[in-house]
């Protein structure tokens, strides 16, 4: 008896309607207006590659040892060095990081024995050509441009 | 001038004209307020972009359909593709002829009114077939003999409603079941020691499946078929379908609140107490609210243009609180407001239902509709009948 | 529509002046094939007599390049697989590598890994409930579970960074140490879980229309499950409680208390049920893992080279999705010589046809969503 009055009072839908209805308050809304609000991301957070400098210095960090290159799954890191004749030392002449390809693995991150190669937080990678992918010492040591959005 | 004003046949052009014009930007309205319903339900902000809040959406979207490319399937049959969209759209269009917008908005008072109704959205499910039909699409064509064994057996329990509410008004025309209501001074819905609630019911439910919307939206289902009957269709002639739908889901809102919800007549017609409340505060206070609410949305976002929309519109509802507010203008336009409110609590459940409940399955349809629907509402009707008889002798 | 190379030929019989037959070609570009899926239905009215899988558009060939990678190289390339539990199919293939390489693995980044592939066995079912809500039509579940498994990516990109491919575990333990609010964050989405879990029984298990969209539908008795080998909660809605954290157990399941939720008819509302259980029983074991996490180190004896000796291991976990097995041959160099994954998607998949025969188009895409296919892992 009470099967048949709910079936003919359609309880179960109404409370899927109650459901819905509830999700109504504006408090609960959960998106965010992607360009203009930004979330922040975490602090591991595997974005853009950086190079660092040292911080007080400012020369590169990077003994040129190729381990990230080796790292790398996609072998998109070209590291190139010459000795220097002083120090014999190796001295980093460029650093190439084809960011197109990067699955964001983190691999050569954990590779580097310096802290010298890290993936930073910054996710805004996009560029117009895909040439613009293929960061270069400068790019790498400088980060991307933040990009403004106007509309 | 007055003499070409006494013409009988002036208003109702003017009124014609208004409407096919103004019509569409109602229903790319009431498309943007289903966004945003369905937002709000489903925990998120809907269009945000195009203007404050989104609220310029609509012309951007009917710009850009406008301008897209008209596209016909090299294989279908043009004509009756080019046939189908125009079909449905004015099938649907020529419904608002009758319907009662308020005391004195009205194109025509046929004596026959409801029955246009029901004839012109029996026609209109003409239009999806051949529309599913012509793509030469197999998507299409299972939309499109959906749709068409849909539409005929909604139709079936839908007419059983209004019959039983047409019996309890006594008559056929649409403003004539409106002084009914008032005479009686109760809303359809609850006439017959509240018995009419049982084709209020069915009405709702059945108009639902008869405007194919969810969870009744086999035609179209997305997750099946592709876009069913309108897969094929893009640009302009998937707008028309797109107008189409809105329009019959006004006509069939329309045509509930008309029978069931009291038309254009405010809540408790006949206690004078409450005319000053109804009649005069409570629309003063809502525009007026919402006019507030515009004025504090307007310093959020730094948008070029956004304070000036905003404004714009803080000034509009303003304007509308003021018309009712003065006598004169309120009297002209009262009918108009309860009508359009009741319009839009109809409209909003439609959307409501849509974010909640999932589709039936095509046997499924059959089923509810043949086996539930039609039973309980020939029941209603012969209930409805005896107890009328009972009552009123 | 259908390539017509494909439509079988007509069969000499009765029904060959039979006109009702239509091909329907439902996919690559399909709503609710879940990807890149293509289905050839052969349809008389809306009954299918039959359904025919063409899979593979979405092939990377990830078998052939784990050949040409080192072991930890290969790594990242497993979350790419099945993309939506990419921590499962990550542990997968850490446990088969460190098979073959025959080490210990710290109590705490056994229990670490326990949690984390717990939390994204939720994720992965939120996103089917989702997508399978949606297929049948309502529209609703898809983003309020979307907002749930959101918490859940939040946690892994706090722990290792990324969100989806997370690549959080590493041959040998685990590459990163949890993070000050771990624990804590792991017990919130525990209670939030709780909490709307009865949000979405209000929205679906009781609803008429679903109830009667889902029972009966896609029926797979437990005898066919074990012909067409389907596992994971498939089976278990079967009647079968196969669980391969029970039955073998790996990773230190043998240490938390849970029980394997089944149902009786296999059908797709018992499936449904199964998987909401199964959140539940996630969770208990989440909550479990999370108090008893040992302090220790993350990561076992394993160098910086990983070469392990000649020979094969073949491990299979509980993925979300069924049982996911991962064979690896080596012949003693930085490369595996041969990789195998046993994908759960792939072989679910291979019954599709016998559970589409005699329903309805609708049923179809209920029944490619309950049997909760990804197509990186169909067709790797």
């Amino acid at each position: 008896m009470e099967n048949i009055i709910k079936t003919f009072l359609l309880t179960d839908l109404l409370k899927g309607l109650w459901t819905t209805f509830k999700n109504q308050k504006p408090s609960k809304v959960v998106t965010e207006q992607y360009p203009l609000a930004r979330p922040p991301v975490a602090e591991r957070y595997r974005g853009a590659p950086r190079l660092n400098n040292h911080p007080e210095t400012s020369e590169t960090l990077c003994i040129s040892c190729n381990l990230c290159a080796l790292a790398c799954p996609e072998q998109l890191i070209v590291v190139t060095s010459e000795r220097n004749p002083e120090t014999k030392r190796k001295d980093l002449t460029t650093f190439t990081y084809d960011v197109s390809r990067c699955m964001f693995c983190g691999l050569c991150e954990d590779a580097c024995p310096v802290d010298a190669l890290e993936l930073t937080q910054d996710f805004e990678l996009a560029t117009f050509t895909r040439e613009g992918q293929i960061w270069d010492r400068q790019m790498l040591e400088e980060g991307p441009l933040p990009v403004r959005y106007t509309h | 001038m007055e003499q070409l004003l006494a013409n009988p046949y002036v208003q109702p052009l003017i009124l014609t004209a208004v409407i096919i014009l103004v019509f569409p930007l109602v229903a790319g309205y009431i498309v943007l307020a289903e966004r945003k319903v369905l937002a709000d339900l489903q925990v998120r902000l809907g269009p945000m972009r195009v203007g404050p809040y989104g609220v310029l959406q609509p012309l951007a979207d009917a710009l850009k359909l406008m301008l897209k490319e008209d596209i016909i399937p090299s294989r279908a049959d043009k004509w009756i593709f080019w046939l189908a969209p125009v079909l449905s759209t004015f099938t649907a269009l020529s419904a608002f002829a009758v319907l009662p917008l308020s005391d004195r908005f009205y194109v025509a008072d046929v004596n026959i009114g409801i029955l246009f109704i029901l004839a012109m959205s029996s026609i209109g499910a003409l239009g999806l077939i051949l529309g599913g039909w012509s793509a030469n699409s197999k998507y299409s064509l299972m939309g499109s003999l959906r749709a068409a064994a849909q539409m005929v057996s909604y139709e079936v329990p839908l007419g059983f409603a209004t019959v039983t509410a047409i019996m309890c008004a006594g008559t056929l025309s649409m403003q004539g079941v409106i002084q009914s209501q008032f005479e009686r001074g109760v809303w359809g819905a609850f006439d017959n020691f509240g018995l009419m609630l049982i084709p209020t019911a069915l009405f709702i439910i059945a108009g639902t499946a008869e405007t194919n919307r969810a969870p009744f939206d086999l035609p179209e289902a997305e997750s099946e078929l592709v876009a069913g009957f309108h897969t094929e269709y893009s640009g302009f002639r998937w707008a028309l379908f797109f107008l189409a739908e809105y329009a019959a889901i006004v006509v069939i809102s329309s045509l509930c609140v008309t029978l069931f919800f009291g038309g254009w007549l405010r809540p408790f017609p006949n206690v004078a107490f409450l005319e000053l409340p109804l009649s005069t505060v409570f629309p003063v206070a809502l525009f007026a609210l919402i006019a507030l609410g515009c004025l504090k949305g307007v310093p959020r976002q730094a948008i070029f243009g956004f304070k000036l929309v905003m404004l714009a519109l803080t000034g509009a509802f303003l304007l509308l609180a003021a018309m009712f507010a003065l006598p004169v203008t309120n009297e002209i336009v009262i009918g108009l407001f309860w009508f359009v409110l009741k319009l839009a609590v109809m409209v909003y459940l439609f959307i409501w239902y849509r974010g909640t409940f999932p589709r039936f399955r095509y046997d499924q349809l059959m089923d509810v509709g043949w086996k539930w629907l039609i039973p309980i509402s020939m029941g209603g009707l012969i209930l409805n009948g005896v107890v009328q008889l009972l009552a009123r002798s | 529509m259908a390539a017509t190379t494909l439509v079988p030929p007509p069969v000499q019989d009765d029904t060959f002046l039979d006109s009702n037959e239509l091909v329907l070609n439902m996919g690559p570009q399909h709503p609710s094939t879940h990807g890149v899926l293509r289905v050839i239905l052969k349809l008389d009215g809306e009954t299918v007599l039959g359904a025919d899988c063409v899979i593979g558009y979405l092939h990377r060939g990830v078998e052939k390049i784990a050949e040409n990678r080192t072991y930890q190289q290969f790594a990242p390339y497993v979350d790419r697989m099945d993309y939506v539990a990419a921590v499962s199919n990550g542990l997968g293939y850490c446990l088969a590598v460190e098979k073959l390489l025959d080490v210990e693995i710290p109590p705490r980044a056994q229990a670490v890994r326990v949690i984390l592939t717990e939390l994204n066995r939720l994720a992965s079912h939120l996103l089917w409930l989702g997508t399978h809500a949606l297929d049948i039509g309502a529209i609703t579940p898809v983003f309020l579970c979307f907002r749930e498994r959101e918490e859940v990516l939040s946690i892994f990109e706090k722990y290792c960074g990324a969100r989806l491919t997370t690549h959080a575990f590493r041959i040998g333990g685990l590459q990163y140490e949890t993070y000050d609010t771990f624990e804590k964050d792991c017990l919130a989405v525990c209670d939030l879980m709780q909490e709307k879990v009865k949000e979405y029984h209000d929205l679906l298990t009781g609803n008429r229309i679903w109830v009667r969209r889902t029972t009966g539908v896609g029926i797979l008795n437990a005898a066919d499950c074990k012909d067409y080998g389907v596992t994971g909660p498939v089976l278990r809605a079967a009647g079968v409680p196969w669980d391969l954290r029970k039955a073998q157990p790996y990773s230190g399941y043998e240490k938390y208390d849970f029980e394997i939720p089944t149902a009786k008819n296999g059908d797709t509302f018992d499936r449904y049920i199964v998987r909401m259980q199964e959140m539940e029983q996630s969770c208990r074991i989440i909550r479990q893992a999370v108090e008893s996490i040992p302090e220790g180190p993350i990561k076992g004896k394993v160098g910086k080279v990983i070469k392990p000796p000649p020979g094969e291991a073949y491990v299979s976990i509980e993925a979300p999705k069924g049982e996911l097995g991962y064979f690896v041959v080596s012949d003693g160099s930085l490369n595996p010589y041969r990789l195998r994954v046993r994908p759960p998607s792939f072989v679910n998949l291979g019954a599709l046809d016998k559970m589409c025969r005699g329903t309805l188009v609708a049923d179809v895409v209920a029944i490619i969503g309950t049997i909760d296919i990804v197509l990186g892992e169909v067709d790797r």
